[in-house]
Protein backbone atom coordinates (compact mmCIF):
# COMPACT_ATOMS: atom_id res chain seq x y z
CA UNK A 1 0.00 0.00 0.00
CA UNK A 2 1.49 3.42 -1.06
CA UNK A 3 2.47 5.66 1.78
CA UNK A 4 -0.17 8.40 1.64
CA UNK A 5 2.62 11.10 2.74
CA UNK A 6 4.68 10.28 -0.29
CA UNK A 7 2.36 12.69 -2.14
CA UNK A 8 3.91 15.47 0.27
CA UNK A 9 7.43 14.71 -0.33
CA UNK A 10 9.81 17.04 -1.79
CA UNK A 11 11.84 16.11 -5.25
CA UNK A 12 15.20 14.63 -4.14
CA UNK A 13 17.35 17.24 -4.34
CA UNK A 14 20.65 18.41 -3.09
CA UNK A 15 20.66 21.72 -1.10
CA UNK A 16 23.87 23.07 -1.18
CA UNK A 17 25.70 24.72 -3.85
CA UNK A 18 28.62 22.45 -5.31
CA UNK A 19 31.86 23.51 -4.16
CA UNK A 20 33.04 24.64 -7.36
CA UNK A 21 29.90 26.65 -7.69
CA UNK A 22 30.37 27.87 -4.68
CA UNK A 23 34.20 28.86 -5.22
CA UNK A 24 32.91 30.23 -8.88
CA UNK A 25 30.53 32.68 -6.47
CA UNK A 26 32.99 33.71 -4.15
CA UNK A 27 34.83 34.90 -7.09
CA UNK A 28 32.44 36.95 -8.50
CA UNK A 29 31.69 38.22 -5.20
CA UNK A 30 35.20 39.56 -4.35
CA UNK A 31 36.49 40.17 -7.71
CA UNK A 32 39.27 37.88 -9.55
CA UNK A 33 41.28 36.75 -6.61
CA UNK A 34 42.63 33.74 -6.37
CA UNK A 35 41.41 30.71 -5.24
CA UNK A 36 42.52 28.64 -1.83
CA UNK A 37 41.08 25.84 0.39
CA UNK A 38 39.86 27.95 2.42
CA UNK A 39 36.97 29.31 0.34
CA UNK A 40 34.08 30.22 2.80
CA UNK A 41 30.69 30.29 1.47
CA UNK A 42 28.96 34.03 1.86
CA UNK A 43 25.67 33.84 3.47
CA UNK A 44 22.82 33.44 0.79
CA UNK A 45 19.27 34.39 1.41
CA UNK A 46 16.61 31.53 0.03
CA UNK A 47 13.35 32.71 -1.75
CA UNK A 48 11.23 29.84 -3.38
CA UNK A 49 8.77 31.08 -6.21
CA UNK A 50 6.18 28.60 -7.58
CA UNK A 51 5.56 28.46 -11.74
CA UNK A 52 3.45 26.75 -14.11
CA UNK A 53 6.47 25.90 -16.71
CA UNK A 54 9.49 25.23 -15.09
CA UNK A 55 11.59 25.48 -18.30
CA UNK A 56 10.24 28.75 -19.09
CA UNK A 57 10.93 30.18 -16.04
CA UNK A 58 14.54 29.07 -15.60
CA UNK A 59 15.13 31.08 -19.03
CA UNK A 60 13.77 34.17 -18.20
CA UNK A 61 15.29 34.66 -14.93
CA UNK A 62 18.99 33.39 -16.71
CA UNK A 63 18.33 35.56 -19.70
CA UNK A 64 16.14 38.36 -18.53
CA UNK A 65 17.71 38.89 -14.87
CA UNK A 66 21.04 37.52 -14.74
CA UNK A 67 20.51 34.63 -12.60
CA UNK A 68 22.84 31.48 -12.70
CA UNK A 69 21.45 28.15 -13.44
CA UNK A 70 22.79 26.20 -10.61
CA UNK A 71 20.83 22.96 -10.83
CA UNK A 72 17.82 21.82 -12.44
CA UNK A 73 17.74 17.95 -11.27
CA UNK A 74 14.29 16.93 -12.13
CA UNK A 75 11.04 18.58 -14.20
CA UNK A 76 9.54 19.95 -11.00
CA UNK A 77 12.44 22.00 -9.62
CA UNK A 78 15.30 23.89 -9.88
CA UNK A 79 17.83 26.36 -8.48
CA UNK A 80 19.16 29.56 -9.58
CA UNK A 81 21.70 32.56 -7.93
CA UNK A 82 22.10 35.69 -8.47
CA UNK A 83 24.59 37.16 -6.13
CA UNK A 84 23.38 36.04 -2.37
CA UNK A 85 20.01 35.21 -3.57
CA UNK A 86 19.19 32.21 -4.20
CA UNK A 87 16.05 31.54 -6.18
CA UNK A 88 14.26 28.04 -5.41
CA UNK A 89 11.61 27.41 -8.74
CA UNK A 90 9.29 25.08 -7.97
CA UNK A 91 6.18 23.58 -9.93
CA UNK A 92 3.13 23.30 -7.40
CA UNK A 93 2.80 19.16 -7.65
CA UNK A 94 5.00 18.49 -5.47
CA UNK A 95 3.81 21.12 -2.21
CA UNK A 96 0.16 19.88 -2.14
CA UNK A 97 -0.89 20.62 1.58
CA UNK A 98 -2.33 18.04 3.89
CA UNK A 99 -5.58 19.58 3.46
CA UNK A 100 -5.62 19.49 -0.56
CA UNK A 101 -4.31 22.90 -1.13
CA UNK A 102 -2.25 23.16 -3.97
CA UNK A 103 0.50 25.75 -3.85
CA UNK A 104 -0.20 28.66 -7.02
CA UNK A 105 1.96 31.10 -8.84
CA UNK A 106 1.44 35.62 -8.16
CA UNK A 107 0.49 36.93 -5.19
CA UNK A 108 2.16 40.50 -3.96
CA UNK A 109 4.68 39.12 -1.86
CA UNK A 110 7.86 39.34 -3.98
CA UNK A 111 11.59 39.32 -3.81
CA UNK A 112 13.44 43.32 -4.79
CA UNK A 113 16.29 43.40 -7.33
CA UNK A 114 18.33 46.19 -7.23
CA UNK A 115 20.25 47.55 -10.79
CA UNK A 116 22.09 50.71 -11.42
CA UNK A 117 20.20 52.35 -13.83
CA UNK A 118 16.11 51.11 -13.86
CA UNK A 119 14.66 54.11 -16.38
CA UNK A 120 17.82 51.98 -18.78
CA UNK A 121 16.80 48.59 -17.36
CA UNK A 122 12.95 48.77 -17.91
CA UNK A 123 13.54 50.31 -21.31
CA UNK A 124 15.76 47.15 -22.35
CA UNK A 125 13.30 44.66 -20.75
CA UNK A 126 10.49 46.17 -22.30
CA UNK A 127 11.93 45.74 -25.86
CA UNK A 128 12.37 42.29 -25.06
CA UNK A 129 9.22 41.63 -24.46
CA UNK A 130 8.86 41.43 -20.36
CA UNK A 131 5.67 42.77 -19.15
CA UNK A 132 5.34 45.45 -16.08
CA UNK A 133 2.68 45.37 -13.76
CA UNK A 134 3.18 48.98 -13.01
CA UNK A 135 4.95 52.12 -14.36
CA UNK A 136 7.92 53.54 -12.60
CA UNK A 137 7.12 55.00 -8.90
CA UNK A 138 9.29 57.04 -7.34
CA UNK A 139 9.25 57.52 -3.24
CA UNK A 140 11.81 57.70 -0.42
CA UNK A 141 14.61 56.53 -1.27
CA UNK A 142 14.25 54.34 -4.29
CA UNK A 143 12.70 54.42 -7.59
CA UNK A 144 11.02 51.27 -8.36
CA UNK A 145 8.79 48.64 -10.66
CA UNK A 146 7.04 46.08 -10.54
CA UNK A 147 7.46 43.03 -13.90
CA UNK A 148 6.22 39.44 -14.34
CA UNK A 149 7.72 36.62 -14.43
CA UNK A 150 6.00 34.05 -17.27
CA UNK A 151 4.41 32.56 -14.62
CA UNK A 152 2.61 35.72 -13.25
CA UNK A 153 5.25 36.47 -10.31
CA UNK A 154 5.83 39.65 -9.64
CA UNK A 155 9.38 40.76 -9.54
CA UNK A 156 10.40 44.32 -7.90
CA UNK A 157 13.34 46.24 -9.31
CA UNK A 158 14.82 49.15 -7.49
CA UNK A 159 17.29 51.71 -8.12
CA UNK A 160 18.40 54.02 -4.39
CA UNK A 161 17.83 57.37 -4.61
CA UNK A 162 18.87 60.05 -1.88
CA UNK A 163 17.85 58.87 1.47
CA UNK A 164 18.43 55.04 0.56
CA UNK A 165 19.26 53.52 3.61
CA UNK A 166 22.16 51.01 3.78
CA UNK A 167 22.77 49.73 7.24
CA UNK A 168 26.28 50.88 8.76
CA UNK B 1 26.04 44.93 -1.26
CA UNK B 2 25.51 41.49 0.31
CA UNK B 3 21.77 42.17 1.11
CA UNK B 4 18.68 40.57 -0.09
CA UNK B 5 15.54 42.57 -0.42
CA UNK B 6 11.81 40.97 0.04
CA UNK B 7 8.71 42.77 0.19
CA UNK B 8 6.03 41.18 2.07
CA UNK B 9 2.34 42.58 2.14
CA UNK B 10 0.94 42.86 5.23
CA UNK B 11 -2.09 44.38 6.92
CA UNK B 12 -1.03 45.45 9.82
CA UNK B 13 2.89 46.17 10.33
CA UNK B 14 3.09 46.44 14.39
CA UNK B 15 1.87 42.91 14.12
CA UNK B 16 4.10 41.41 11.48
CA UNK B 17 7.16 43.45 13.81
CA UNK B 18 6.41 41.43 16.94
CA UNK B 19 6.07 38.26 14.63
CA UNK B 20 9.05 38.51 12.99
CA UNK B 21 11.55 39.87 15.37
CA UNK B 22 9.85 38.39 18.45
CA UNK B 23 9.36 35.18 16.66
CA UNK B 24 11.72 34.57 14.02
CA UNK B 25 14.79 36.17 14.72
CA UNK B 26 14.37 39.35 12.62
CA UNK B 27 16.07 42.87 14.09
CA UNK B 28 13.98 46.23 13.32
CA UNK B 29 16.37 48.08 11.09
CA UNK B 30 13.74 50.99 10.74
CA UNK B 31 10.04 51.73 10.94
CA UNK B 32 9.23 55.42 9.35
CA UNK B 33 6.28 55.10 8.98
CA UNK B 34 2.44 53.29 10.25
CA UNK B 35 3.00 51.73 7.16
CA UNK B 36 6.29 50.25 6.27
CA UNK B 37 8.80 48.56 8.01
CA UNK B 38 12.33 46.87 7.44
CA UNK B 39 13.63 44.21 9.32
CA UNK B 40 16.65 41.83 8.94
CA UNK B 41 17.95 38.54 9.80
CA UNK B 42 21.50 37.79 8.66
CA UNK B 43 21.76 38.66 4.57
CA UNK B 44 17.99 38.93 4.13
CA UNK B 45 16.18 42.46 4.10
CA UNK B 46 12.79 42.46 4.88
CA UNK B 47 10.43 44.97 3.91
CA UNK B 48 7.02 44.43 5.67
CA UNK B 49 4.78 47.04 4.05
CA UNK B 50 0.84 48.12 4.37
CA UNK B 51 -1.39 48.42 1.36
CA UNK B 52 -1.10 52.19 1.03
CA UNK B 53 -2.92 55.23 -1.02
CA UNK B 54 -1.46 56.06 -4.39
CA UNK B 55 -0.70 59.32 -3.07
CA UNK B 56 1.36 58.28 -0.14
CA UNK B 57 4.75 59.13 0.29
CA UNK B 58 5.69 55.55 0.41
CA UNK B 59 5.74 53.35 -2.97
CA UNK B 60 6.56 49.80 -2.71
CA UNK B 61 2.87 49.15 -1.76
CA UNK B 62 0.45 51.15 -3.70
CA UNK B 63 -2.01 50.36 -5.94
CA UNK B 64 -1.41 49.40 -9.26
CA UNK B 65 -2.31 51.86 -11.83
CA UNK B 66 -5.68 49.99 -12.74
CA UNK B 67 -6.61 50.03 -9.32
CA UNK B 68 -5.72 47.04 -7.64
CA UNK B 69 -4.77 46.81 -4.50
CA UNK B 70 -1.70 44.32 -3.12
CA UNK B 71 -2.44 42.29 -0.56
CA UNK B 72 -1.17 39.50 1.46
CA UNK B 73 -0.82 36.09 0.72
CA UNK B 74 0.02 34.16 -1.77
CA UNK B 75 2.43 31.01 -2.02
CA UNK B 76 5.77 32.47 -3.06
CA UNK B 77 8.39 32.94 0.28
CA UNK B 78 11.44 33.08 1.93
CA UNK B 79 13.25 30.54 3.49
CA UNK B 80 14.84 30.60 6.98
CA UNK B 81 17.36 27.99 7.72
CA UNK B 82 17.81 26.58 11.42
CA UNK B 83 19.27 24.34 12.76
CA UNK B 84 16.60 22.47 14.89
CA UNK B 85 13.33 22.24 13.42
CA UNK B 86 11.44 20.73 15.81
CA UNK B 87 12.72 23.40 18.85
CA UNK B 88 11.52 25.97 16.49
CA UNK B 89 7.66 24.74 15.38
CA UNK B 90 7.31 23.77 19.26
CA UNK B 91 8.15 27.51 20.50
CA UNK B 92 6.04 28.86 17.40
CA UNK B 93 3.09 26.50 18.21
CA UNK B 94 3.25 27.79 22.06
CA UNK B 95 3.38 31.39 21.07
CA UNK B 96 0.57 31.01 18.85
CA UNK B 97 1.62 30.61 15.37
CA UNK B 98 -0.14 28.85 12.87
CA UNK B 99 1.01 26.31 10.02
CA UNK B 100 -0.47 25.63 6.51
CA UNK B 101 0.92 22.24 7.00
CA UNK B 102 3.26 19.37 8.96
CA UNK B 103 6.90 18.89 8.90
CA UNK B 104 7.73 17.64 5.00
CA UNK B 105 10.75 15.38 4.99
CA UNK B 106 12.67 15.54 1.58
CA UNK B 107 16.14 14.09 0.98
CA UNK B 108 17.05 17.89 0.98
CA UNK B 109 16.01 18.41 4.43
CA UNK B 110 12.97 18.81 6.58
CA UNK B 111 10.43 21.47 6.17
CA UNK B 112 7.23 23.35 7.20
CA UNK B 113 5.31 26.18 6.36
CA UNK B 114 4.49 28.74 8.99
CA UNK B 115 1.91 32.26 8.45
CA UNK B 116 2.88 35.38 9.65
CA UNK B 117 -0.28 37.44 11.44
CA UNK B 118 -1.15 38.56 7.66
CA UNK B 119 -1.23 34.91 6.17
CA UNK B 120 1.96 35.38 4.40
CA UNK B 121 4.10 32.25 4.45
CA UNK B 122 7.37 31.35 5.63
CA UNK B 123 9.39 28.17 4.92
CA UNK B 124 11.31 27.27 7.77
CA UNK B 125 14.15 24.74 6.80
CA UNK B 126 16.61 22.04 8.45
CA UNK B 127 18.98 21.22 5.92
CA UNK B 128 19.72 17.36 5.85
CA UNK B 129 22.53 16.34 8.04
CA UNK B 130 21.84 19.23 10.86
CA UNK B 131 20.74 16.93 12.95
CA UNK B 132 22.12 14.50 15.45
Amino acid sequence: MPDPLDRLRLPVVAVEPRPEFAAALRRRLEGDVASDDSVVVRPTATVRYFVDDLDLAVAFYRDELDFDVEMQPSPAFAMLYRGELRLLLSTPAGHVLPDGAVPEPGGWNRMSLRVADLARTVEDLRRRGVRFRNEIVSSVGVHQILLQDPAGNLVELFEPTDGYHERT
Amino acid sequence: MGTVSVRYIVDDVDAAIGFYCGQLGFEEEMHPDPAFAMVRRDDLRLLLAAPIGADHRGGGSRPMPDGTIQQPGGWNRFRIELDDLDGAVGRLRQAGARFRNDVVTGVGGRQILVEDPAGNPVELFEPAGKRS
